[in-house]
């Protein structure tokens, strides 16, 4: 279950600018707090920022967009963040600010291919990233067992992912989130 | 009394230092004349760096400098269509003839001389250039796509710095030329120049009793180019002039501050500038340029 969120239309209501860039701080703030509201408003626990239609988003904008977003996510009633349709130049924006602030996300890219972890990573949060996607929902000791590691070592990465909102964690399983 | 000010044959980031020894105290004491008849050249740095210093003058109150347009009649029609006298009649009272009816802009003026005031001015600069300078950028310059975007991207941040940080409007020009003497390459280059409170100015509460006594112009531009700090206490400030730099390394660009009496470079390879120059004659505001050669072998 997943909220798709196209960020072009949510552009022009901030804004009124013919062209279809994501850029300053307050065009940032604007546009976030939309999807702050729709967020809020859905049932679903799983937003999808849809880049499509958006061309350039400089540091600025991706910082108080994206980085904010997870900043200011509510602890109380845990979100879930996906980008879609990410451009390779989106991508380096999105990446610089996350590293920065040390946050992750996961995104698609527009040219396709799987699931790309955006920001701070280990190797062991992205194998941890990659080995639930592949496997589906599961356990520590599923991950544990396809990865050759120790269950603790398996457990600390996916309570790593699950921090980072990088999973869906309840109850010892882990479930990777909606991405198509 | 009047104060004359001449303005080097090529007014660039070197000759602006030229043209600020001319100032001989700030606020002058006496009415200006900026003296630009022998100009026969001027990059995006030096139109929007004296747009600069007309603005400074005109926000300190004191009499309307006087410019003495260049001679030449291709510069003067370059500075037209380049879209400075248009600005400039606000800020100077123009001695010499000057084209009334600007023309097309230049093919090389990727964006003609304009005022950054508010967010909305960022948008429509980064559009612009979106629009109309990418196919320069990708055939005159070789610049791949990502290149392209990145440049783009350098110009909304250099535009928004002023808009947060300057106190007061600035000015943004964008341009590419054939750098024979320095380069023997093409470059773009983007300058945006401002009539505000300088790095120093700008930094000093949170920054000067970190710094000590080496505390001044060169110091406060380092610390923003160099160590990305920022005035605004949020941890995801200051990314701007850091993601610039990293786009500038990636792609052998050239970044320069002048602020006060200070100019702070990071440098690639090619260019011969020194990376920290102080001392310099003060000149309003700040002044940042970036470079782009041409992706391609130098010519011989």
């Amino acid at each position: 279950m997943r909220e798709r969120i196209d960020l072009a239309p949510l552009l022009r209501d901030a804004v009124s600018t013919p062209y279809s860039d994501l850029v300053t701080r307050p065009t940032g703030v604007s546009v976030r707090q939309r999807i702050e509201a729709q967020i809020a408003a859905s049932p679903h626990p799983t937003a999808q920022l849809d880049f499509g239609a958006i061309g350039l988003l400089d540091f600025s904008c991706a910082d108080e967009i994206v980085a904010k977003l997870l900043l200011n996510s509510d602890v109380e009633r845990p979100r879930f963040v996906v980008l879609v349709n990410v451009s390779d130049a989106q991508v380096e924006a999105i990446d610089h600010v996350l590293e920065t602030h040390r946050l992750t996300i996961i995104a698609m890219l527009a040219i396709g291919g799987g699931p790309r972890v955006l920001g701070w990573q280990t190797p062991d949060l992205l194998a941890a990233f990659e080995a639930v996607t592949a496997l589906g929902a599961g356990d520590a000791g599923r991950v544990a067992d396809s990865l050759g590691w120790t269950i603790e070592r398996a457990a600390d990465a996916l309570q790593s992912l699950a921090l980072r909102r990088m999973v869906q964690a309840a109850s010892g399983t882990y479930c990777p989130l909606p991405l198509s | 009394m009047i104060e004359v000010v001449p303005v080097p044959q090529s007014l660039d980031d070197r000759g602006l230092d030229a043209m600020a020894q001319g100032l001989s105290s700030w606020p002058p004491a006496e009415r200006l004349l900026i003296d630009a008849r022998g100009t026969t050249w001027a990059s995006p740095y030096g139109l929007t760096s004296l747009l600069t210093l007309g603005q400074a003058l005109k926000e300190l109150g004191v009499p309307m400098p006087r410019l003495a347009v260049p001679e030449s009649d291709d510069t003067r029609s370059y500075w037209t269509r380049a879209g400075f006298f248009h600005h400039a009649v606000e800020y100077f009272e123009l001695v010499g003839r000057v084209p009334k009816r600007p023309g097309e802009a230049p093919s090389d003026v990727l964006v003609p001389v304009t005022a950054i005031r508010a967010a909305s001015d960022v948008h429509e600069v980064v559009g612009r250039v979106q629009e109309g300078a990418m196919r320069i950028l990708t055939s005159d310059l070789k610049l791949e796509a990502k290149a392209t975007m990145g440049f783009a991207m350098a110009l909304s941040e250099a535009c928004q710095n002023v808009v947060e940080h300057a106190g007061t409007g600035g000015w943004v020009a964008v341009q590419s030329y054939f750098w024979k003497r320095r380069l023997g390459r093409k470059v773009a280059v983007i300058a945006v120049s401002d009539a505000g409170v300088g790095f120093r100015r700008s930094l000093e509460s949170s920054e000067a009793k970190k710094v000590g006594d080496r505390w001044g112009d060169a110091a406060a531009i380092e610390s923003a180019l160099l160590h990305g700090v920022s005035r605004f206490r949020d941890a995801g400030r200051g990314q701007g002039l850091a993601g610039i730099k990293r786009y500038l390394v990636r792609w052998q660009g050239k970044i320069s501050i002048r602020s006060g009496t200070a100019r702070v470079s990071v440098r690639p390879e090619w260019d011969d500038d020194v990376p920290l120059a102080e001392h310099l004659p003060f000149f309003p505001g700040s002044q940042l340029q970036i470079t782009i050669p041409a992706q391609e072998t130098p010519t011989r």
